[in-house]
């Protein structure tokens, strides 16, 4: 029985001749019509040329590695653009997290400030005699607060905290009046000095609630939440309600 | 005097690296290396990266070439295709990096990945690959006469006289080592069925 794979070495030879084009016209129509009648030659056609295309192949790939050589010594090119990589998982990531930024911006702090509009009032300062002359320079500056030059105020009080830095009047007072001023940064280290003091301090409830409302403003709800919980005034629970819906 | 690749024209270079010019062919690959390199390595690859990518499209292109498949359309037609090609590999590479990373854990996705693989590697694409193995494994006297007759295209009268043999002879044991070639690429199936 013949061996359907075998291919005789005469065989062969033509096969090879046809893949590399050295055909007189007649010998190329013949094979070619051979090639559409015979599956089995055309399949060991097929066959050899793959052999012949293998080698080439791997007799260059062989070779690469000696070109290489030669690129060692050549200067490097620089590169312009970077390539960019539509990466949709990635790109789905990235916009939920911009997407629950901008959530949190979006819900969090417009309802923060909405509640510190609601909530903060100008704390209207003590009552201003013109008989009290013991303590003049702090009432001076008491009236400016009132009349709503807080920077001066603020100024004219800051010289006075200086010799006096554990007063709890002044510094709760410089507290609001920086908080009056829209300087809510500046407010907070004053309004802490005040909550922290261990005296006695009878506007304590308000300067709890004050500086609640500084950390409401600056976006931090769970430590706006602490102050306002150490004041006892009406508004501290209602606006503590609203921040724990 | 042999031509420099400057002075060839796109259908003189496509005539060069079809008929495996050795002289061309390390022009081609030496001209356009580094274009590659630099681009690899801005993006996130090493230099043995780039040169892998580099090779593997390198091998590409001339296939494309010696298959008719390219067709230049200008004078630099075939360098931008090298270096496109070789920008499409890395780009491959990078993106079925990213996404093994991103989905380590995905059973379904990664026998999905399997599954095209093997599918669009054809049949074709498998037996060139048997055949480049055999090839590479072949004993050195069969190597070198294949090589030369193959891909050096050398007649067979000069093998014969670089081997010290009769041409008749240079010609059988071409036949021989094409056989023991094709023992080596069909030698795994039958000891598959004898088992």
């Amino acid at each position: 029985m013949e061996d359907k794979e075998y291919i005789s070495k005469e065989l062969f030879e033509i096969i090879e001749r046809y893949i590399k084009g050295n055909m007189t016209l007649k010998e190329l129509q013949d094979i070619n019509q051979l090639i559409e009648l015979d599956t089995d030659f055309k399949q060991k056609v097929e066959e050899v040329k793959t052999y012949i295309h293998g080698i080439e192949t791997q007799a260059l790939k062989e070779k690469l590695d000696d070109f290489h050589e030669a690129t060692k010594n050549q200067p490097n090119v620089a590169q312009k653009s970077n390539l960019i990589f539509l990466n949709f998982k990635r790109i789905a990531i990235a916009a939920a997290f911009i997407i629950g930024l901008g959530s949190i911006w979006y819900f969090s702090i417009p309802q923060n400030e909405k509640l510190y509009a609601k909530y903060y009032k100008n704390d209207p300062g003590l009552p201003t005699t013109m008989s009290s002359t013991n303590n003049f320079e702090f009432y001076s500056a008491m009236v400016k607060y009132k009349h709503g030059e807080y920077k001066s105020a603020i100024q004219s009080w800051n010289a006075l905290v200086a010799k006096t830095p554990e007063n709890d009047t002044l510094n709760y007072f410089i507290g609001v009046a920086h908080l009056a001023n829209k300087n809510v940064d500046s407010a907070i280290p004053f309004l802490e000095r005040t909550v922290q003091s261990k005296k006695d301090f009878p506007l304590i409830n308000d300067a709890n609630y004050y500086l609640g409302l500084a950390y409401l403003k600056e976006g931090n709800t769970e430590l706006a939440k602490q102050f306002l919980s150490k004041s006892n005034n009406d508004l501290s629970k209602e606006l503590i309600l609203k921040l724990s819906d | 005097m042999r031509k420099s690749i400057h002075a060839l024209s796109q259908t003189e270079l496509i005539d060069a690296l079809k008929m495996n010019n050795s002289y061309i062919l390390k022009q081609f690959y030496t001209l356009h290396y580094k274009k590659v390199e630099a681009l690899v390595l801005k993006n996130s690859g090493s230099t043995e990266q780039a040169k892998d990518v580099y090779q593997d499209a390198f091998i590409t292109v001339w296939t494309h070439v010696k298959n008719d498949k390219f067709v230049p359309k200008n004078d630099t037609a075939l360098q931008g295709y090298l270096y496109s090609i070789a920008k499409n590999k890395w780009t491959d590479i990078l993106r079925s990096k990213a996404y093994k990373n991103s989905n380590v854990l995905n059973e379904t996705t990664l026998t999905e990945i399997k599954d095209n693989k093997e599918s669009t590697t054809n049949e074709q694409e498998l037996k060139l690959k048997a055949a480049m193995a055999a090839f590479k494994n072949l004993d050195q006297p069969c190597k070198q006469l294949l090589s030369d007759f193959y891909f050096e295209k050398k007649s067979l009268k000069d093998i014969a006289q670089s081997f010290k043999i009769e041409e008749n002879t240079a010609r059988n044991k071409k036949y021989r080592c094409m056989q023991k070639l094709r023992n080596m690429v069909i030698a795994p199936k039958k000891e598959r069925i004898g088992r």
